[in-house]
């Protein structure tokens, strides 16, 4: 059965990153799957993922081509921006940077399956003088890609810094994270009316700065809290939009591709979930809430 | 279970730890090598000195003249040796399988299995690096692979800094376009024999099969064609499992008579078969390390026959390797003895009469044993070993 829109908005969901061992254990990889088949297996189940491995290391184009080349042309990539332009900049090398990660996503962008480049800054990278110009010249530098960027400070969250990423049609990441001091709020502007992105991390406060990520994002998100960011949040961003990208990034113990399905569920429920060709193939056991006949989000012929 | 592995390397480790000591050398050339030494040779150089010209085991006065800005400083192999030993127990911390080179700023992290403590593996080695970074100022550049093979492949790439991560699968992928000398593993003859057959690069060498990898490489031919393909099944050996035994001696002057290095060799070869026995193991094989006063290094490995425990045998055995690596007339500084392989003791009897001597020279040994763990090391020792 196919599902009718509300309108024209087509969400890509997913996770922060899929090459995880420990997804296996948690059901949602077949026992034995190698870490080379695993992107082909997500696929099954989502329309997009997360690059990860590109904050640690500058994608070479090579390597991304064979990867894309192994879901079907329908499934999308946000390419996070690497440390070197974010977390450990070099004001002498940072632009030379740039044009190294172009050339390494550009066979995302040739095949059009780029999303964004998801620039992800960090806590230190508050709102000075100096960063601002850091930012306002690293977003010039990118200008041609799509662009979304994440604030981890709230000193970022003011009006001027929306209407900025407005003018420069970038968009602002939502995120849902613990309720610490000085994190970014979660906010449902769109500035950017291409794209709006989500990324949920999990509200494990008490590993949030512990600095090893399997306790900063081993949360299981209940269906209240889903359902809450569907309504507050998700539903007015859907009707600014035309596309959207949801992403968990709570990964530990396959809790992020547990909790993307249900949320996808909760989509198809409320009639907003169009998206591309592609299904889920929902894994038994994983998703005991979902109905497994009921896998309607199959190619809206609408969209 | 598919392993994934850590490689973590220090580029010119012994300038790498000078600059630690002495931040004021940072950024400039730097040339390790004893000073003193009339034929002195390059041990290490920075960065800056190699972009001039300047190599290892180069004539330390051409490269002096080649990089006339260059710092001088002395190899400090004790320096070396314990910054090695603080970067191995910071990466025990994520693993305990850690396995180093000899004193070389290479470490290979085994993190198979860690990702529900740690987090992904290419999060440890980011970690590693930047803790590396933090509190003893060294910048390692980091691989993450499937096996040691393929990790220390990505980090010779990537040197001086950088990182690389090969996913599982494009391992072949990965080596395909590499030159062949940048694999590990190759002899210096199997590059000769490379270079004749006009092959230069691994994907040239992946297209040849088993059988014909055999008619020119012989028995070799099993261990190239899985290079080619970067499969290494070796483990990562911790000190623990490492089962070599290693001892060292540095001679209060330095030396070229050979009687002195025989004392010294005994000397060594008695604690190293002393231990052995403690481990209830036999040596098969040894490797003797010579350095020069002017830094340069020989080494010469022995595969023995007849696994041993016996102080004599052994000694009769290491007059061959000594002989085989001592090549030049410099005067020597330090050697070191290293047990390479052990196996367990053999316990099957002979079935004709055996020799009676060598169960005469472990009699004797036992009681030397005996004397030295009831009255001390020095209670006994043969006239070889005493001082001239």
């Amino acid at each position: 059965m196919e599902q009718q829109h509300e309108n024209e908005c087509r969400i890509f969901t997913g996770t922060s990153g899929y090459s995880y061992a420990e997804w296996i254990d948690a059901g949602f990889y077949p026992k034995g799957t190698h870490s080379s088949n695993m992107l082909p297996e997500y696929a099954r189940f989502f329309t997009a993922t997360e690059l990860n491995y590109t904050w640690y290391q500058m994608p070479k184009a090579p390597a991304v081509e064979r990867m894309r080349t192994r879901v079907p042309h329908t499934f999308r990539f946000a390419a996070k921006l690497t440390r070197t332009m974010t977390h450990e900049i070099k004001p002498e090398s940072w632009k030379s940077q740039v044009t190294q990660y172009r050339q390494g996503i550009s066979p995302l962008i040739r095949s059009g399956q780029l999303l964004t480049v998801l620039i992800q800054l960090p806590p230190y990278f508050t709102r000075t003088p100096e960063h601002r110009s850091y930012l306002a010249a690293l977003l010039d530098e990118l200008a041609d890609l799509p662009l979304a960027v994440e604030f981890r400070h709230d000193s970022w969250a003011c009006d001027k810094v929306l209407s900025e990423l407005e003018r420069r049609k970038v968009t602002l990441v939502a995120v849902d994270e613990p309720s610490l001091p000085h994190l970014f709020p979660a906010l449902d502007a769109v500035t950017n009316p291409d794209l709006f992105y989500v990324r949920f991390h999990g509200r494990n406060a008490k590993g949030w700065r512990s600095g090893n990520m399997q306790k900063q994002f081993d949360y299981d998100y209940a269906d209240t809290e889903l359902e809450d960011w569907i309504t507050r949040l998700i539903t007015p961003m859907i009707e600014k939009a035309e596309t959207g990208g949801i992403f968990f990034n709570n990964h530990v113990r396959g809790q992020a591709p547990k909790n993307a399905l249900r949320l996808i569920a909760m989509l198809v429920k409320a009639g907003k979930t169009p998206t591309p060709e592609t299904g889920p193939d929902l894994p038994s056991g994983i998703l005991p809430g979902i109905d497994p006949e009921n896998r309607s989000w199959k190619a809206p012929s609408s969209t | 279970m598919e392993s994934t592995i850590i490689h973590l390397n220090i580029a010119d480790f012994a300038v790498a730890v000078e600059r630690c000591a002495q931040p004021g050398l940072k950024r400039r050339p730097l040339i390790i090598a004893p000073p003193g030494a009339a034929r002195a040779v390059v041990y290490d150089m920075s960065e800056e000195a190699f972009q001039q010209g300047v190599r290892k085991g180069m004539p330390l006065g051409r490269a002096t003249r080649i990089c006339r800005d260059a710092t001088v400083l002395p190899p400090m192999t004790q320096r070396y040796e314990l910054a090695m030993r603080d970067l191995i127990k910071r990466t025990l911390a994520y693993s305990p399988r850690v396995e180093s080179g000899s004193d070389d700023g290479h470490l290979f992290v085994d993190v198979t299995g860690t990702s529900r403590l740690f987090g992904p593996p290419v999060d440890v080695a980011w970690r590693l690096n930047r803790e590396m970074k933090k509190d003893f100022s060294l910048d390692p550049v980091w691989s993450v692979a499937s096996n040691k093979l393929v990790a220390k492949v990505a980090t010779r790439l990537v040197k001086p800094v950088g990182e690389y991560i090969v996913g599982a699968g494009e391992e072949q992928s990965f080596l395909s376009p590499l030159p062949l000398g940048l694999i590990p593993g190759f002899s210096p003859k199997d590059l000769v024999r490379f270079k004749e057959f006009n092959l230069t690069r691994v994907s040239q060498v992946r297209a040849l099969d088993a059988h014909q990898l055999e008619i020119v490489f012989a028995t070799r031919a099993t261990l190239i064609f899985e290079l080619v393909r970067g499969v290494d099944r070796s483990p990562v050996l911790t000190a623990h499992e490492d089962q070599t035994i290693q001892e060292d001696y540095e001679f209060a002057d330095d030396t070229n008579r050979a009687s002195v290095l025989k004392q010294a060799l005994y000397l060594m070869i008695e604690r190293v078969c002393r231990r052995l026995r403690s481990m209830s193991r036999h040596s098969a094989g040894m490797r003797l390390i010579l350095f020069y006063t002017d830094g340069i290094r020989h080494d010469g490995n022995l595969r023995l026959h007849t696994p041993t425990d016996t102080d004599m045998q052994m000694f009769e055995a290491c007059q061959v390797l000594l002989a085989k690596t001592w090549k030049r007339r410099t005067r020597i500084r330090h050697m070191r003895l290293i047990c390479t392989r052990t196996t367990p003791c053999q316990t099957q009897m002979s079935l004709f009469p055996a020799d009676p001597k060598p169960a005469r020279q472990q009699g004797l040994i036992a009681a030397m044993d005996r004397i030295r763990d009831r009255f001390g090391d020095n209670a006994v020792m043969p006239a070889l070993a005493l001082p001239a």
